[in-house]
């Protein structure tokens, strides 16, 4: 259900006592693509403005391009429809954020959501919010960021935007939400986060784009460790019903999210080396991809591994019960000590801060993760 | 008893195929109980489709009775799905959560309106036998398909019901569904309205 505003009230000519209220009523301000100021958290949601895209703009991308699974073209090719249009799937344009507190009552202390601490800023983007509209174009911390889920691969990722806005396709591959720029119409699949030509932009160049750390959690876990955090609003402007997950449940894990239950569409590889919907967290660059089984890192709190030929260790967060991939290349031994990481000097580390090259790493669906990346090294 | 004469009547002089369906819906109307039928059947049927395209759902923290509109009018054309298209307001009641879109309420009624009629006219088959033909049921399914329209937000869900994996040619095929559905029950209307000997009436 959706929050009642009081900016703007509209009575509905109902014939029982009702309580009325707008959607999506606006403060107009701000530069979307420059800094904007902290806003402090409260029970009023705050918005954070986005800039019209400017045609011709690209989003900002890496250095280097990440490792594909085929040609750019033949993933192309592969893209089926999901069922909605270009922008079926509203993305959040024009989010607004409101304190822990005021909206406590709406979640079960388990119920996913997506953390992002980036500056100064602390937000929680809900899954129940996101399932409806798989990308919320915010600001954060003064830079422009796109907030992404895809509820078939199971995957959150945060990517630069610069002075354009993501959009969903209505197009999927591998069964992973295809977004697209509002710049220059170039496809980006989620997941390989690359452009692709598409029926939109034919030639867009190959680049993959700049990508940030979410953190999937729980609500209890997020406000237990950031209670000032903000909270992405359920007034978000559009009529939906939040309170309903078309695909299942993580709270309990059922339906389409169920360890076993099968993709929605066929995965571009099948390696039943876990159940399709297990939960991975995955790392890829330009030379390989490996994957930790979650579970598994949870029991043993630390995991070693190796990608494209270097060493690379896995640490158990239970704080945010995530995980964090760093290089090891000096195969230095880590044991794990009350929810620290001691590295034999005598110091100590929390599970996020070892002294080491952090690597990108997310929670993405194992089917989807080897679909892409059939030659992942799996860790369990 | 002897059968109704259906060849009887000159064929110039016989009615047309939507001279007949008018007659027959225009007694289907006239009658109390038929239109009872009618109304409980369309209810019914609105009420299903509603919650197969997920505008109509019951759960989540219940409440006092609240309308919420949207700022942003113009979405209630933005289409969001095969024959889907956007709400513009939240309208709860306790557990229920309505999201009222103008067209897929419109496109709903329209549905509903056929179904009730097909379902009238079946029982007015039933309980007048000297109406000959008209126990033809196949209003009361012609309405199937537009209920399995009802697609999420990345493919049907109704294929994770049945578990079936999607594919690009079902996906084509599910567009066809709310068309298949107007077409068939209009046609089953027609069947029956054909059926209906206006001598007898």
């Amino acid at each position: 259900m959706t929050r009642l505003t009081s900016r703007r009230a509209f009575v509905a000519a109902v014939g029982v006592a009702a309580v009325s209220g707008c959607l999506g009523s606006r403060q107009s301000g701000g530069s979307g693509g420059g800094p904007t100021d902290t806003v402090e958290p409260t029970s009023e949601p705050q918005p954070t403005a986005t800039d019209e895209p400017e045609a011709g703009v690209p989003p900002p991308t890496a250095d280097s391009r990440l490792v594909l699974p085929m040609t750019p073209a033949e993933i192309s090719d592969r893209a089926v429809s999901g069922g909605p249009p270009k922008d079926g799937i509203p993305s959040i344009d024009d989010p607004s954020f409101v304190s822990a507190d005021s909206v406590a009552d709406r979640f079960e202390p388990g119920d996913p959501v997506f953390g992002l601490a980036r500056g100064g800023e602390v937000k929680a983007y809900p899954q129940a919010i996101l399932v409806l509209h798989e990308i919320c174009n915010d600001v954060v911390d003064g830079t422009p960021v796109s907030v992404t889920y895809c509820p078939l691969t199971g995957t959150a990722m945060g990517f630069e935007r610069g002075e354009t806005t993501f959009g969903v396709s209505g197009r999927l591959v591998n069964n992973n939400l295809i977004m697209y720029d509002r710049g220059t119409e170039a496809w980006w699949p989620q997941v390989l986060a690359t452009s692709l030509p598409g029926p939109w932009n034919e030639a867009p160049g190959i680049k993959s784009l700049s990508e940030f750390r979410l953190v999937w959690t729980t609500w209890e876990k997020w406000t237990a460790k950031h209670p000032d955090t903000q909270v992405l609003s359920f007034d978000t402007g559009f009529a939906k019903n939040y309170s309903r997950d078309p695909y299942g449940s993580y709270n309990p894990r059922e339906g389409y999210y169920a360890d076993g239950a099968s993709p929605m569409f066929q995965a571009l590889n099948t390696d039943d080396r876990l159940a399709p919907k297990r939960v991975v967290i995955g790392t890829r660059t330009a030379e390989g991809a490996a994957a930790f089984d979650k579970r598994t890192l949870r029991e043993r709190k630390l995991l070693e591994g190796d990608l494209a030929g270097s060493p690379i260790v896995a640490v158990y967060d239970p704080e945010l019960d995530t995980g964090y991939v760093f290089r090891n290349p000096d195969g230095r031994s880590f044991e794990y000590q009350n929810g620290r990481v001691a590295d034999g000097s005598g110091d100590t580390y929390a599970p996020s801060e070892l002294p080491a090259e952090q690597l990108y790493a997310f929670d993405a669906m194992w089917f989807a993760w080897s679909g892409f990346y059939p030659e992942t090294a799996l860790y369990v | 008893m002897s059968e109704p004469n259906h060849s009887a009547p000159a064929a110039p002089t016989h009615p047309g195929i939507l001279t007949r369906t008018g007659a027959a819906l225009s007694i289907a109307a006239r009658r109390r109980d038929s239109r009872l039928v009618f109304l409980l059947a369309a209810l019914s049927y609105l009420l299903i489709y509603l919650a197969t395209v997920g505008d109509l759902a019951v759960g989540g923290a219940a409440g006092g009775v609240s309308v919420q509109v949207v700022e942003d009018l113009s979405r209630a054309l933005a289409s969001e799905g095969f024959f889907r298209y956007g709400a513009i307001a939240v309208v709860s009641a306790g557990p229920i959560t309505y999201l009222f879109s103008p067209l897929n309420a419109s496109l709903a009624l329209v549905l509903s309106t056929l179904v009730g009629a097909n379902v009238a006219l079946t029982y007015l088959g039933s309980i007048q036998p000297r109406a000959c033909g008209l126990e033809s049921s196949t209003g009361v399914f012609a309405g199937i398909p537009a209920l399995l329209s009802g697609a999420a937000c990345c493919g049907p869900t109704i294929l994770l019901v049945v578990g079936v994996q999607a594919s690009a040619t079902i996906i084509t095929g599910f567009q066809l569904l709310v068309p298949l559905a107007l077409l068939l029950l209009v046609g089953s209307l027609l069947v029956i309205g054909r059926q209906v000997d206006p001598d007898l009436l």
